[in-house]
């Protein structure tokens, strides 16, 4: 398969997670602490699709989410991007979707239903 | 011990039989057993609900159909194919063995010849939640755990904390700032916690997850453990009694966590392999929502296995203010397997249809009850149900839960 995913989260038990369910799938996992990193690392990576946390210790997942959208690379702006949040507030998923995100999803994620959604962006995009 | 309590012992005593036939826990995702000896949530490896897996082919040898028939009345009845194992952790309130009602006049004007309701506003607390929180609630006694917290849209914050009280059990309650007064004000007598959140359902479920994590409180939030699910599936069973073993032909069940819908449908998995039932002809499963949160829709309008997030959330029947349940893919599952349908209401309808039920039938249904009689008005119209079939309408609780919808 091939495909790289930005995976954007700042709890090891959840990047481990998802690091496992996907690498079985066959995606590569490109791992981000926090969200400077991760706009630093979508910039020299062929990235396919992003899963972002909301809540980052440096610059939210919005924000994160409105710059890669900003971006001048159109790939890169136009990259499928999954927000996942822990503790969903009030508006947070119109947040998400108004900040450029094409999906919320709420914790805990069913692992099969992340699969399906990422299976369904990358077939789109091939 | 209760009286009722030693005359329930001897008569397994004399029954020689096991109080309940649980073998293991299951994850509905990948298939991974657990043990029910141990407390467990939702499934670490998937993150998928939880279900009780019981022997059926021993119960098959040893559970005669027809003594439970013969028991006390009561959900615990049941006992053989609930998950407590032992009689001193079942608390009860007397839930269970609802009336099925026969609803003539309505039907009648429908054209339907068989138009019932199964009414479960009569269970305590007055609505449906009754059962699986008493189920929950139990075991969670069993497994020794002292405190319990659930997110709520209402009905199920006030049988958690009713229940959690004649099990002797703290209560931490989680529900929107907007859920209706009687919600609020029955789980704070009953000593819960009660803390109102600015927010819909899936907020609150952040919030006591949140605390559950941090705190050491057990989350009983909808398929976030495995065992609410069992006490609701026991209306399955009492349908399959009231209609001598055959299922009815249509079930219209208002969704919004959706464990009575998934519940009835294990119960019908159940009963067919216990051989119980006269034949293998299962019912139309009808999920409604309402229109102003109607994920489950469009999801199978779709013909999606999972449901998006719906932005937004507003409707008057608070139990449906669900923007996305977690366990959404098995709703949709039921739905497909059983050749159902689901269908979205407006509020202005099911407002209507309550003052119907009132006045055509002496039945003052919760909103979301009131939504199911809706629903099959527009299923007649798309010639979805025919006349003579033999359809239960779910009325999941009190009106009088609602006053606030009635005022002046």
């Amino acid at each position: 398969m091939g495909h790289k995913i930005l995976c954007i989260e700042d709890n090891p038990d959840n990047m481990t997670l998802l690091k496992r369910v996907l690498e079985s799938r066959g995606y590569s996992l490109v791992e981000a602490r926090n969200g400077l990193e991760a706009l630093a690392k979508a910039e020299y990576e062929e990235i396919d699709l992003v899963l972002l946390d909301i809540n980052l210790p440096d610059i939210d997942g919005y924000e994160v989410a409105r710059r890669l959208r900003a971006n001048p690379k159109p790939n890169l702006a136009a990259v499928p991007i999954i927000a996942i949040t822990a503790n969903a507030l009030k508006g947070d998923a119109e947040k998400a979707l108004n900040a450029g995100c094409n999906l919320y999803m709420s914790k805990p994620i069913n692992l099969q239903e992340l699969w399906t959604r990422v299976e369904t962006f990358m077939s789109a995009t091939k | 011990m209760s009286a009722h309590t030693l005359s329930f012992q001897n008569r397994l005593t004399r029954e020689s039989i096991a109080l309940s036939f649980l073998s293991n826990l299951e994850c509905s995702g990948c298939g991974t057993k657990y043990s029910h000896k141990q407390i467990h949530t939702f499934c670490p490896l998937c993150q998928s609900p939880l279900v009780a897996r019981y022997n059926l082919d021993a119960a098959r040898q040893k559970v005669d159909r027809d003594q439970i028939i013969r028991r006390p009345k009561g959900m615990w009845r049941w006992h053989e194919f609930l998950p407590v194992l032992s009689v001193e952790n079942q608390v009860s309130l007397g839930e269970g063995d609802t009336a099925l009602l026969r609803l003539n006049r309505i039907g009648n004007s429908l054209g339907l010849s068989n138009l019932y309701v199964k009414e479960e506003s009569s269970n305590p607390t007055g609505s449906f939640k009754a059962r699986g929180l008493a189920a929950a609630i139990s075991k969670a006694k069993e497994l020794g755990i002292k405190k319990v917290i659930i997110p709520t849209a209402g009905n199920a914050g006030g049988a958690m904390a009713a229940y959690a009280a004649r099990a002797g059990l703290r209560a931490h309650i989680f529900m929107p700032k907007d859920t209706p007064f009687a919600n609020i004000e029955e789980s704070r007598i009953a000593g819960a916690e009660v803390v109102l959140v600015d927010g819909l359902i899936s907020e609150a479920a952040g919030l006591a997850g949140d605390k559950a994590r941090n705190e050491g409180w057990f989350d009983l939030s909808t398929f976030k453990e495995p065992y609410r699910m069992e006490g609701k599936k026991i209306m399955g069973y009492e349908l399959a009694e009231a209609f001598n073993w055959e299922l009815p032909d249509v079930i219209v069940y208002p969704t919004g966590g959706g464990t009575g819908l998934i519940g009835m449908w294990k119960a019908f998995d159940e009963l067919e392999a216990l051989g119980w039932l006269k034949n293998t002809k299962r019912p139309r499963m009808v999920a409604v929502q309402a229109e102003g949160c109607a994920p489950v829709v469009k999801a199978f309008q779709e013909k999606a296995a999972f449901c998006d997030f719906w932005l937004g959330a507003h409707t008057i029947a608070s139990g449906l203010r669900v923007p996305k349940s977690f366990a959404d893919h098995l709703i949709l599952h039921d739905l497909y397997e059983s050749k159902g349908i689901a269908v979205a209401v407006s509020d202005e309808a099911i407002l209507e249809a309550q003052r119907e039920m009132a006045t055509q039938e002496g039945i003052f249904a919760a909103p979301e009850g009131a939504a199911t009689l809706t629903a099959i008005k527009e299923l007649i119209k798309i010639d979805w149900i025919q006349p003579e079939e033999r359809i239960v309408l779910f009325n999941t609780g009190s009106g009088l839960k609602y006053l606030n919808y009635h005022q002046p």
